[in-house]
């Protein structure tokens, strides 16, 4: 008797011990830092479970129901991961006069606000990407982006933009701001955005 | 350093062969004690130490890392922590996008970027336990082994 009844609490023990793990293993989703909220889909060894609401989480093994985590919990197990959050990054966008590589005037003026928004952050990292409208071929479309591209990075480099690396890229035709059909002239597509980072 | 990496990705953009990948991130934070592994590779991490698909991210007890990725998505991580960028594909323009990162112990803060906005079944986080799949969002993710 004695024996069944120590057999019995060594099971009980090992069964909350299980769940302690599975408990100290989690996920919680936040809202985003420009509003709203998204998803995260758990899938663990004991099951899947969806969470959809912000301030609530899961086991990572996927064996309870999405719940509110308190902040308290958040605070102890996060607090130093989200003290190191980097800044997060700035994108620009600079339009063009129709069908070539000269900005428009306010475009043109937004130049000194990137090169001043690059220098507070520590190592900046920068991509200058070029993107066209659905006009002419796609080709032809992502050699003018480059151009574009090309040309922004080498007039803000003159203007005294200082980087810890750059990437000058070109998505043409295939990154379309404004969605259209092909050939259709958009002067909200042809842009070149600046990500800061 | 700072002129490698500027020369590196400017050769690549102009379509002449380069031997190094062109980074996927460089560190934007460190506190305390923390490094990068990448082709058997170990350095302490610094701000501006450029990350590669594949390295290894480990922080120590009471340190800290964060990393920033060319397509925005932001990380972070508490002490005791190893993540491994998996997988990383940013090249909308091609259609290649995928985000794949392991975290073996510690714990992520995660911003979504660009990736996840595209092609929300794209990004991923493997941990000990089970796998997160991420829609576009904030996340706090903790693994105590």
């Amino acid at each position: 008797m004695a024996m069944l009844g120590k057999k019995l609490l060594f099971g009980l023990l090992t069964v909350n011990l299980l769940a302690g793990c599975a408990g100290k293993s989690y996920v919680v989703l936040l809202e985003n830092p420009d509003g709203g909220t998204g998803k995260v889909v758990v899938k663990g060894r004991q099951g899947e479970q969806v969470i959809d609401q912000a301030g609530h989480g899961a086991a990572l093994d996927g064996s309870g129901k999405a719940a509110a985590v308190p902040a308290a919990t958040i605070e102890k197990d996060f607090a130093s991961a989200i003290a190191a959050r980097p800044l997060l990054p700035e994108r620009f966008q600079l339009y063009f006069e129709s069908g070539g590589t000269r900005l428009t005037p306010a475009s043109l003026a937004l130049l000194p606000t990137i090169i001043e928004a690059a220098a507070r952050r520590p190592a900046v990292d920068v991509s200058v990407i070029g993107h066209s409208d659905t006009v002419g071929p796609a080709e032809a479309n992502r050699t003018l982006a480059l151009q574009r591209a090309q040309s922004i990075a080498d007039l803000i480099r003159a203007r005294g933009l200082k980087v810890h690396a750059l990437s000058i890229e070109s998505h043409g035709e295939s990154n379309l701001l404004v969605p259209t059909r092909d050939e259709v002239a958009e002067p909200r597509n042809r842009r070149v955005e600046i990500s800061l980072r | 350093m700072k002129h490698q990496h500027l020369l590196a990705v400017l050769a690549l953009a102009s379509g002449l062969a380069v031997a190094a990948e062109p980074p996927v991130g460089f560190v934007k934070t460190v506190s305390g004690d923390a490094s990068l592994t990448f082709a058997g590779q170990s350095v302490k991490a610094e701000v501006g130490t450029p990350v590669q698909a594949g390295a290894v991210l480990r922080t120590g007890a009471r340190s800290s890392l964060g990393v920033t990725f060319r397509d925005e998505t932001v990380m972070s991580f508490g002490p005791d922590t190893e993540l491994t960028v998996s997988e990383y594909l940013y090249a909308p323009g091609q259609g290649q996008l995928k985000m794949h990162g392991k975290l073996a112990r510690g714990s992520l803060n995660y911003v979504s970027g660009v990736i996840a906005k595209l092609r929300p079944d794209a990004v991923a986080i493997e941990t000990p336990s089970g796998t997160l799949g991420i829609r576009g969002t904030h996340l706090l993710i903790k693994v105590e082994e």
